[in-house]
């Protein structure tokens, strides 16, 4: 192709996507649109915002004044992500080491394991809540880090989502480091783990904004306001006899960023790290 | 394995680990614009006339279902080890919790408290066979609050809608809709306060000799018959929900008056420019005496996990068993109205309110609060508030009175297992 | 590529094989299915949660499901989010990611992070953000009023339909995003040349889709169809947060349900909620064992 013909037929190509644009640009404003409102709101006061004010005000500073005098913000934003981290780091390792184990090593057992694992999915979180909180009490770790993760620790999702990337990683490689010596741990180690940084990537983001936004079980093992997370501060300021909206969305506007900038960073692994899930 | 597992974890988790200091109680609570200002002024109460070593931990929560879910999975699983030390419990739920979890409360024998300075009707609700577990914290006294100036601009004093049925209530909020445009009560269409208050001031309960009590009530039907018949005649706003009630209704200016736990008072302040036009007053009642009631409310109960239950007593004896200083800085502070008698008679409750046209409102409620009648209570109470609740919404979707009525009944008696 | 290897290689391959996947099954047995189990031996007791006994007789929690009008409406309801959510969600997923596949279109990965965003929000922000907006003196109404649609505000959460539609709607909002990257990146694996081949044959682009693109897209359906019909089953937040159930309890669903009968209301019949949470749990995995069998059939 000309460069001349592809200038051409890029206009006109444009001009065909027209419809395409219009129905994105309505459909990108009405995800965004909560959004915006929710920043707008954390720089109102709670009378305008109850009376449905949509632009910026000028009441940011006395919001953040009244939040962190009410709550402990930072220590929450903190509390939230050394939770969400190490949870993450160690999902992401004990997963991808399934997941690789599910899809190199498979054979008939482990293939049907596996489809049992899957059924771990569809319990319903509220029917284990107490059997889970009369265990992590017995094992007296309530309110610590490991009361939060150990019930994500390894998810049948994760798993899944390694198992099938796996199939990616290339076995003339895995046959080659054989033959050279290579033990079977230090393969993953040395060799699966940098190959599949993508997938790493895309599982990392999931888990985080799971571990993030987790709620209920967090809120039954975590007692007392030095260990309790973002969202469980949103709770504590959206309840009450009076709520005050205009703190309250900043407080959700907190909780939010996080999450959003991390997808932002990591958009590109995410991408490609999902593609190969979906092999 | 699972054996290294644990002592592996069981090792990260002391690392973690934190040590209570002996003179610091910690308490669970929520609210911070109401309760938590009342535990902070007693905290300083405490520490600057009895032990200046003393430290309250205040652990803010979302809300009652909060503590209430801590007492249930600690309870269920036979650790306490994460309650507090005490704990603001919710008063129509306290007898079954102590029920189910006897273990897991510390009763208040032995403090030094003079309980007969407290209205019988919130006692009633912490004493479990003839013990005392709890101590008062707010009042759920109900009131009913009447802008004047536009009960004035229709022709009407807080007078004349005091001490009169239900049946002249109509009338005279047909009136100031009329005149006005605005409500003369409201309420969130899925709870039920009004319902319970009403049949409270008129002496009786959703429940009759532990089983419901509703369609052979014939004061439930009459009330439900009412509130349908204000709703339809603009008297009665229904809110969605509970944000909905004081957000659009109450804070949003759209009603001439607002009946409730006084609790609701702070909600009723927000509209700064309404200040000096509010009155409170008693209810209506169906015979047309003055009708007292109670609304929500609760308590502080000392948990099986307090280290020094001793000095919990004292605390809570010496601060909210009686002291001026912490319950003048409570209402300051939180708006949370005392319900011990002596202490209502403080200076600081006299005062007349700018807000509520100088009334002396504070002194006035805790009086109130000496005729609320007991009325027989169950553990199935929200239960059984909700399904009214839900009634309610079925009549005015078309349903008829008793058919929605027996609906509720029926459920509820399903949940209650009968 | 093991025939060739030696019986002593081979083994201690097999073994590192499990060593793999030791850590993670013992912690989903011990996690997952360790709870399930006593859930279900809860689910045969009555009681208050102290002081539970032996239900006589032993399936009694579970026949009495069937008197119970709660939990016909609450099932009802959440087939019914089921039933219109996930579809209409999919297929408007899959539609996107089509729109996005082009390679022409500019600014792709703005309108990418812009429709993946409301699945970043936190669960408890977004229920309060769609309350606040379709309140009756909220922001969509007075826009509908004002474009003409309706002649005055609409009580969205005050009635039974409207109320459902709300929730559909933020189900839609939150997850529609989260869906479309899966398939985008599905479409991705697609190579472009085999467009091109059909361009060539002429077919139109309706035809290409369905013959081509839906067919190669099967696996992400059937594994986004688990993820929401395992999701839309266990729907809790919506009901809790948005509408609390209501009006008059029209709006619940099952978790919603279950969760008031052990620890919402004060009322821990936690014999009751497990049997509820029990049928749930066979619920989905039956519909999505259909799932993964109807995916596969296609084949």
């Amino acid at each position: 192709m000309t460069d001349k013909r592809q200038d051409k037929s890029l206009s006109h190509i444009q001009r065909k996507l027209i419809p395409s644009y219009i129905f994105l640009i309505i459909v990108s404003i009405i995800s965004v649109f909560p959004l915006y409102w929710m920043a707008t709101a954390a720089t109102n006061t709670t009378v305008e915002v109850a009376r449905g004010k949509i632009w910026f005000g000028t009441n940011l500073m006395e919001n953040y004044k009244n939040l962190i005098a009410q709550q402990n913000l930072w220590q929450s934003m903190w509390n939230s992500f050394f939770y969400a981290i190490v949870q993450t780091v160690l999902c992401l390792l004990i997963c991808s080491l399934a997941g690789y184990g599910f899809e190199l090593y498979h054979d008939k057992h482990k293939d049907r394991l596996f489809g049992v694992l899957l059924l771990a999915m569809m319990v319903p979180q509220v029917a284990t809540l107490i059997p889970l909180f009369t265990m992590i009490s017995k094992l007296k770790l309530l309110n610590t880090v490991w009361a939060f993760i150990i019930p994500s620790i390894s998810t049948p999702f994760m798993i899944m989502m390694f198992r099938q990337n796996s199939r990616n990683f290339p076995v003339a490689l895995l046959e080659a480091a054989r033959i050279d010596g290579e033990t079977e741990f230090n393969i993953f180690f040395k060799m699966y783990m940098p190959i599949m940084k993508s997938t790493y990537a895309a599982a990392a983001v999931i888990t985080f904004m799971n571990a993030w936004n987790s709620y209920m079980w967090p809120r039954t093992v975590m007692k007392g306001n030095a260990v309790q997370t973002m969202p469980m501060l949103i709770a504590n300021l959206s309840n009450g006899y009076a709520v005050d909206y205009g703190m309250l969305m900043l407080g959700v506007l907190f909780c939010s960023l996080p999450t959003i900038i991390i997808f932002f960073v990591l958009q590109k692994q995410f991408a490609e790290g999902i593609t190969g899930a979906v092999k | 394995m699972k054996k290294v597992f644990a002592i592996a974890l069981v090792l990260c988790m002391l690392m973690g680990a934190t040590a209570a200091v002996a003179e610091k109680l910690t308490v669970s609570a929520w609210d911070a614009n109401f309760n938590i200002p009342a535990l902070e002024a007693a905290a300083a109460d405490y520490k600057a006339n009895v032990d200046p070593d003393f430290e309250l931990e205040i652990n803010t929560v979302s809300g009652s279902s909060d503590v209430e879910n801590d007492m249930t999975t600690a309870g269920s699983s036979g650790d306490y080890s994460n309650l507090s030390d005490i704990v603001l419990f919710q008063d129509h739920y306290i007898q079954r919790y102590v029920a189910d979890y006897p273990d897991a409360w510390v009763s208040l024998e032995g403090a030094d408290i003079n309980w007969d300075d407290f209205g019988a009707e919130k006692l009633s609700y912490s004493t479990i066979n003839g013990v005392h577990y709890g101590v008062p914290v707010d009042n759920g006294t109900a009131i009913f609050a009447y802008r004047v100036d536009l009960l004035q601009e229709c022709g009407y004093t807080i007078e004349d809608v005091t001490g009169i049925t239900w049946e002249r209530f109509i009338e005279i909020g047909e009136d100031v809709y009329a005149k006005t445009g605005k409500y003369m009560l409201s309420m969130d269409g899925s709870g039920n306060d009004l319902p319970y208050m009403m049949l409270q001031a008129e002496g009786l309960s959703q429940f009759k000799d532990g089983e419901p009590f509703i369609t052979q009530n014939e004061a439930m039907v009459k009330i439900i018959s009412l509130l349908v018949e204000m709703q339809q005649k603009n008297i009665l706003y229904l809110a969605n929900d509970w944000t909905g009630y004081t957000d659009q209704t109450i804070m949003g200016d759209q009603v001439a008056g607002v009946m409730n736990g006084n609790w609701i008072i702070p909600t009723i302040e927000q509209v700064a420019e309404n200040s000096g036009k509010w009155e409170i007053t008693t209810m209506p009642t169906l015979t047309g005496a003055e009708g007292y009631a109670a609304n929500g409310g609760s308590s502080l109960y000392i948990t099986a996990n307090c280290k020094n239950p001793d000095l919990a007593k004292k605390f809570l004896a010496y601060t909210f068993g009686g002291s001026t200083e912490t319950y003048d800085n409570a209402l300051r502070n939180g708006g949370v109205i005392t319900c011990c008698i002596s202490a209502g008679q403080s200076d600081v409750y006299q005062e007349g309110v700018d807000f509520f046209n100088g009334q002396a409102i504070y002194s006035k409620i805790v009086e109130m609060g000496s005729h609320v009648p007991i009325v027989e209570q169950n553990d199935y109470h929200y239960t059984c508030r909700q399904y009214i609740g839900a009634a309610i919404q079925e009549i005015l979707m078309g349903s008829d009175v008793e058919t929605a009525l027996q609906n509720a009944e029926d459920q509820l008696r399903f949940a209650m297992g009968l | 590529m093991k025939q060739k290897n030696k019986g002593g290689v081979q083994a201690r391959q097999q073994a590192a094989g499990w060593a793999f996947l030791t850590p993670a099954t013992l912690l989903i047995f011990l996690m997952s299915f360790y709870p399930m189990v006593q859930a279900f031996i809860t689910s045969l007791k009555t009681g208050s949660s102290a002081n539970l006994q032996w239900a006589e007789p032993l399936f009694n929690n579970y026949s009495r499901m069937f008197q119970d009008r709660m939990f016909k409406t609450a099932m009802g309801n959440t087939f019914l989010y089921l039933i219109i959510q996930v579809p209409i969600m999919l297929v408007l997923a899959i539609l996107l990611a089509q729109l996005l596949n082009n390679k022409d279109l500019k600014f792709r990965g703005l309108f990418r992070t812009m429709i993946f965003l409301p699945c970043a929000t936190a669960l408890v922000s977004y229920a309060i953000i769609f309350k606040t907006l379709f309140a009756t003196q909220g922001l969509i109404n007075s826009w509908l009023v004002g474009i003409g649609i309706v002649k005055e505000n609409i009580n969205w959460l005050g009635q039974p339909g409207t109320a459902k539609a709300v929730i559909i709607i933020a189900l839609l909002w939150r997850w529609t995003g989260y869906n479309m990257v899966f398939f985008l990146a599905g479409l991705q694996n697609i190579d472009y040349s085999v467009y091109e081949a059909a361009n060539i044959d002429g077919a139109s682009g309706w035809q290409t889709f369905w013959s081509i693109t839906v067919p190669l897209l099967k696996p992400v359906i059937v594994m986004t169809g688990i993820m929401s019909i395992n999701g839309t089953l266990q729907l809790f937040d919506e009901s809790v947060n948005l509408t609390n159930g209501g009006p008059a309890n029209t709006t619940i669903t099952m978790s919603h349900y279950i969760y008031n009968n052990s620890l919402g209301q004060g009322v821990a019949n936690f014999g009751y909620a497990s049997a509820l949470a029990f049928v749930v749990f066979i619920l989905v995995a039956v519909l999505a064992w259909i799932n993964m069998k109807v995916g596969d059939t296609r084949d």
